[in-house]
């Protein structure tokens, strides 16, 4: 049965399966979304966290590092309660839709890209914002100059963050509600397809989830080797 | 007579736990002015140059440049504009050398032709034509000071404070360095250079300071 199963997840892969690559495709769209918006807020929390100086911000960074382990399906929860009919943001009938699950997982995202920031920003030479604040550059744009050369890390945040998203499923579960054509990602198709017997799915959406995962950190490890050392 | 270019009076820079780091009751840096100011490690003389420089933050009860008012606090972004500070060891920005010494002109929105000529003669000026197209990761202590200086001197600030410039570098390339500082103090640049006391740095019309117990005082 199992040689069968992944015989017929190949033949659905090489095939170009429309079923298939609609779901990764639903997958990929919402990911890369809520990364979209996640990156640019979590990079500038990150940054003024690691630079600024103000009341609180040492319970801020404890928060954050909870927030880092805290579960997706919780995330789901929260957000079906109140995305649901009678929840406060009812009104915008978004639950069970792509953008309910974008919206979750902008959330994920958030603590996981704001926490790599900080640690890059944090690690990174205090020489660098120094050198360009000397040479006449406003705080902002010293800002921008210290992301830039630190710029290998803050990439590696956003694949920390995309690996995050595109892997988890108890969110997208419980606000997209793996609706073929519609919600149903990668990670939904397989939890629930799998028991329905259908291993082949499983396996070829498995496959293509390993793959992602690995590309993108090959690519960022390949990004790093040609950077070189400043 | 001299136009002072930075006065401060008052200054008192303490570490967190209160005790003061730099407690200076008078500074007056003429305009044109060379100082090097001596002191043991960890007398104060990088923090005393980071302070001048806007780079980290200082009480005083009066300061100003240029004639202007200034809050030791809270540096504007054009009086830090004014002065360049020279890390002991200067961070090269991973992009190229004529990109190194750009950055502070295009911080000033100086136009792109003119941007060219200036990196064209800092390069010259410092000797990095050897150098030039090098990634700045494998440039040498000495060339990277050089590099440093050029995009310095680049952008022609009224003020260059030069934090132990000729410290960990080898006989030429000290040699190299100090003679391009020679050429800053006989241009009349304003230039305050902290070294070591063992590191015996000349300069024409040189003022010489010392840094000891939070105190600046002038030799002989």
């Amino acid at each position: 049965m199992m040689l069968d199963a992944t015989r017929e997840a190949f033949r659905l892969l090489f095939t170009g399966d429309p079923e298939l690559w609609g779901i990764v495709a639903v997958s990929l769209r919402v990911s890369l979304t809520a990364l979209a918006i996640a990156a640019p807020l979590a990079v500038a929390a990150g940054y003024g966290m690691a630079v600024g100086r103000f009341a609180g911000r040492r319970a801020l960074i404890v928060a954050l590092q909870a927030l880092l382990s805290f579960p997706t399906v919780v995330v789901g929860l929260v957000l079906y309660l109140v995305l649901s009919r009678r929840g406060p943001l009812g009104v915008w009938q978004l639950l069970f839709t792509p953008e309910a699950m974008i919206i979750g997982q902008v959330v994920i995202a958030l603590p996981v890209l704001a926490a790599f920031t900080l640690a890059a920003v944090q690690g990174a030479d205090p020489r660098i914002r120094d050198t360009a604040l000397s040479l006449g550059a406003p705080r902002l744009r010293a800002a921008f100059t210290l992301l830039y050369e630190t710029r290998f890390a803050i990439i590696g945040a956003v694949c920390q963050g995309f690996g995050r998203v595109i892997s988890e499923v108890g969110c997208a579960l419980m606000v997209g509600g793996n609706i073929a054509g519609s919600t149903r990602t990668i990670t939904t198709a397989i939890a629930l397809e799998t028991s329905k017997g259908d291993f082949a799915q499983g396996i070829a959406l498995g496959f293509v989830l390993l793959v992602l995962a690995f590309g993108v950190n090959i690519a960022l490890a390949l990004m790093q080797g040609r950077g070189g050392e400043p | 007579m001299s136009v002072a270019l930075l006065s401060v009076h008052g200054l008192v820079k303490g570490y967190g736990d209160g005790a003061a780091l730099l407690a200076i009751p008078s500074l007056e840096l003429a305009e044109g002015a060379c100082w090097i100011v001596t002191g043991d490690n960890g007398a104060g003389k990088s923090t005393l140059l980071r302070v001048l420089a806007g780079l980290e933050p200082a009480r005083a009860d009066a300061a100003s440049f240029a004639g202007r008012p200034l809050d030791l606090a809270n540096y504007p972004d054009d009086v830090r504009r004014e002065i360049v500070y020279v890390h002991q060891h200067p961070y090269l920005f991973q992009r190229s050398i004529a990109a190194n010494i750009g950055y502070g002109l295009a911080r000033r929105g100086v136009a792109r032709a003119e941007q060219a000529r200036r990196i064209a003669a800092a390069i010259a000026w410092a000797g990095l034509d050897r150098v030039r197209d090098a990634p700045p990761g494998r440039l040498s202590g000495g060339e990277k000071q050089r590099v440093a200086l050029a995009r310095a001197w680049a952008v022609a600030p009224r003020l260059l404070l030069l934090d132990e410039p000729t410290a960990n570098l080898d006989a030429t390339a000290r040699a190299q360095v100090l003679a391009l500082l020679r050429e800053l103090a006989e241009a009349g640049r304003t230039v305050v250079v902290a070294c070591h006391d063992r590191e015996l740095i000349e300069l024409p019309h040189a003022e010489q300071w010392h840094l000891a117990e939070g105190h600046l005082g002038r030799q002989r």
